[in-house]
């Protein structure tokens, strides 16, 4: 009987030991992994060697909930624990690695990342794949109904002022600002999305066509400390800056929102519809697409990014387990051991229990 | 170093030097006129937060500066909590923490209001920013404890308050639920901005590491309870270092350059 206890004992610092080895292991490849970025750390950490280290985390974990039995005992632990494995185990399971097992052992053929290129108008159902990899096809297509950017109203103007400072003036009609002694003052007249100069008999005339390419500028008077009065326009810096005198401007606007309008079609029939942007991505047969990039310069096509979402439930459900188990076991446990501690107080007890409460609060201190 | 002519400017620069004479007020044992100055530096410190706020007209958690400005404010609230509810002292080491945050605020990084760029505009933002803003207060105060008892310190002088040792592991206890919360809501976030829960981004795995110090820690003390109380402390302090790296280096150095650089 002793022998075993002995035995038991040696392996529950054994397990202890390795946790705390992982535990620091991965600290330390985390801070490598820092310096070596996001694309190579993610490589690295899909490698064989990292496999195996993922797989000995889940098992001291497992081997730490079967040898200590408070891990057990104590809910909150439990949920600490019994998270962390979910955790590891979605993430292995939605990893390139778990999709590879995935089709050898059920045949799901799944695409686990990739992206989507989609013109309006059009309809698509090939994701491309990291460089090299043939695209594949989703079992149901995507229509683009409209691609669309927001911005941000009123934009700003950017001044560079002649003594090489900035300053930024909101860009309201209508308003004016005094841009000090050198500059003199700026009025905002009119503001253009697509601004066009039409020239007839050697009249210049600003107008904003309405099927026209995409030029925002604004139209503004400068009032020199002189008094005299310029009419001048200013674009935004990818399309040129408007250059006077001793000081330079342009236009800034910046963007509030990227909207892609899709409809998701199989079978021929549009089964689903939504307007994604960032942070509202659209989740359909397995996957989430999420507004990647656009067609910067047309504004004609959109990039989505097509992610898959096995394991995703799993790891979810192993981070609601921990935070319930961390606040449980380092908040909630205290409270209500102060709120029963403090009632046991005010009603005199037999024995002295809040003492004997103290004591078990106090011992993990 | 940018000192900010404006009222932005004056509100943080008066609630740093009220921050300081009350630390210096609380070294010379005036403590009434210290706890007077303490408060009066929250006031202000409150009402810069507030005017940033109505200046930028969201939630002012954007960029280094705001979130220094934050910290100053939640300083004096954090320390109160601790005194009164968790038994542990170090008020002077507070005021120090409130002057000390609200520098980088005040002289190093740019007040130049920004919109929120689409990624930031979710529900996500404020607590993912606000759980690690107060988690950070208290694993800064558990780093003042445990320096307290690498140097040999017992009491605060107040037979109410813990002992270092204790009031170390307290504070790490206070604040280990909310790091963990933020990992957490911020790892979701990034499920949902950016089309994964982990992108092994340079902050993201310093953030990991910080996280993974303190779960060290309570492992350690676990093992060992307070038989070796300075590697104990040694923990406590590996992990401020790795929180302020987090903060900082993660976002500033261009050796770390990743998905959160708009964090600058």
């Amino acid at each position: 009987m002793g022998i075993k206890e002995s035995s038991k004992k040696k392996f529950r610092r054994v397990v202890m030991w390795s946790a705390l080895t992982l535990i620091i292991l991965l600290i330390f490849l985390s801070v490598y992994g820092a310096f070596l970025g996001a694309e190579r750390t993610q490589r690295l950490v899909n490698t064989l060697p990292l496999t195996v280290y993922w797989l000995s985390f889940v098992l001291i974990l497992i081997a730490g909930l079967v040898v200590f039995r408070r891990l057990v005992r104590v809910p909150s632990l439990l949920l600490i624990h019994a998270g962390c494995v979910l955790i590891l185990a979605g993430a292995m399971w939605g990893s390139d690695a778990g999709h590879k097992l995935q089709e050898q052992l059920f045949g799901i053929d799944k695409i686990r990342t990739g992206r989507m290129v989609i013109y309006e108008g059009h309809t698509e159902n090939h994701v491309l794949l990291e460089q090299g990899q043939t695209p594949k096809e989703l079992p149901f297509s995507i229509h683009l109904k409209d691609f669309r950017l927001e911005y941000y109203k009123p934009g700003s103007i950017l001044v560079y002022m002649p003594d090489d400072t900035t300053r930024r003036i909101p860009a309201e009609t209508g308003s004016e600002h005094n841009l000090g002694g050198e500059v003199g003052k700026v009025k905002i007249v009119r503001t253009f999305e697509r601004f066009r100069l039409n020239i007839e008999d050697d009249r210049r005339e600003a107008i904003d066509a309405p099927d026209g390419e995409l030029m925002p500028a604004l139209e503004v008077i400068i009032e020199k400390p002189d008094g005299s009065q310029l009419k001048r326009y200013v674009f935004e810096p990818s399309q040129g800056y408007m250059y006077k005198d001793n000081f330079q401007m342009s236009y800034l606007r910046m963007i509030s929102d990227y909207i892609s309008e899709l409809q998701i079609i199989e079978n021929d029939k549009v089964v689903a519809e939504k307007n994604i942007e960032v942070n509202h991505p659209l989740h359909y047969g397995g996957y989430h697409f999420y507004q990647h990039r656009y067609d910067a310069e047309a504004g004609q096509y959109t990039v989505l990014e097509v992610t898959s979402d096995t394991g995703l439930n799993l790891v979810y459900g192993g981070y609601l387990m921990l935070c319930i188990g961390v606040f449980w076991q380092l908040w909630l446990r205290h409270i209500f051991t102060g709120i029963k501690l403090k009632k046991l107080r005010n009603t005199p007890p037999p024995i002295n229990w809040g003492a004997k409460y103290s004591g078990f609060l106090l011992s993990q201190e | 170093m940018e000192i900010k002519y404006t009222i932005q400017g004056l509100l943080i620069y008066a609630a740093m030097g009220a921050y300081l004479l009350a630390f210096v007020m609380s070294l010379l044992r005036h403590r009434k006129a210290g706890d007077i100055l303490y408060l009066l530096g929250f006031i202000i410190a409150v009402l810069a937060f507030g005017y940033r706020w109505y200046d930028v007209r969201h939630t002012p958690l954007q960029n280094l500066f705001e979130v220094f400005l934050c910290l100053g404010m939640i300083c004096y609230p954090a320390s109160f909590f601790c005194r009164r509810i968790l038994q542990v002292g170090g008020r002077c080491a507070d005021m120090l923490i409130g002057a000390i945050v609200l520098f980088p605020a005040g002289f190093i990084f740019s007040a130049q209001p920004q919109q929120l760029p689409p990624a930031l505009q979710s529900w996500l933002f404020v607590p993912h920013v606000a759980v690690y803003m107060l988690s950070y207060i208290f694993m800064a105060k558990a780093t003042f404890q445990a320096i307290s008892q690498l140097a040999g310190k017992s009491y605060d002088g107040d037979e109410k308050l813990l002992p270092p040792e204790q009031a170390t592991y307290r504070m790490i206890c206070a604040g280990f639920p909310l790091l963990t919360l933020g990992l957490v809501l911020g790892s979701w976030w990034g499920k949902l901005a950016w089309g994964d829960y982990w992108g092994w981004d340079p902050k993201e795995l310093w953030s990991l590491a910080s996280w993974l110090v303190y779960v060290g820690y309570f492992h350690f003390r676990y093992m060992f309870g307070k038989k070796h109380a300075r590697i104990n402390s040694a923990w406590a302090i590996a992990g401020i270092a790795a929180i302020l790296i987090t903060l900082l280096w993660a976002n500033l150095s261009r050796l770390f350059s990743g998905l959160h650089s708009y964090a600058t």
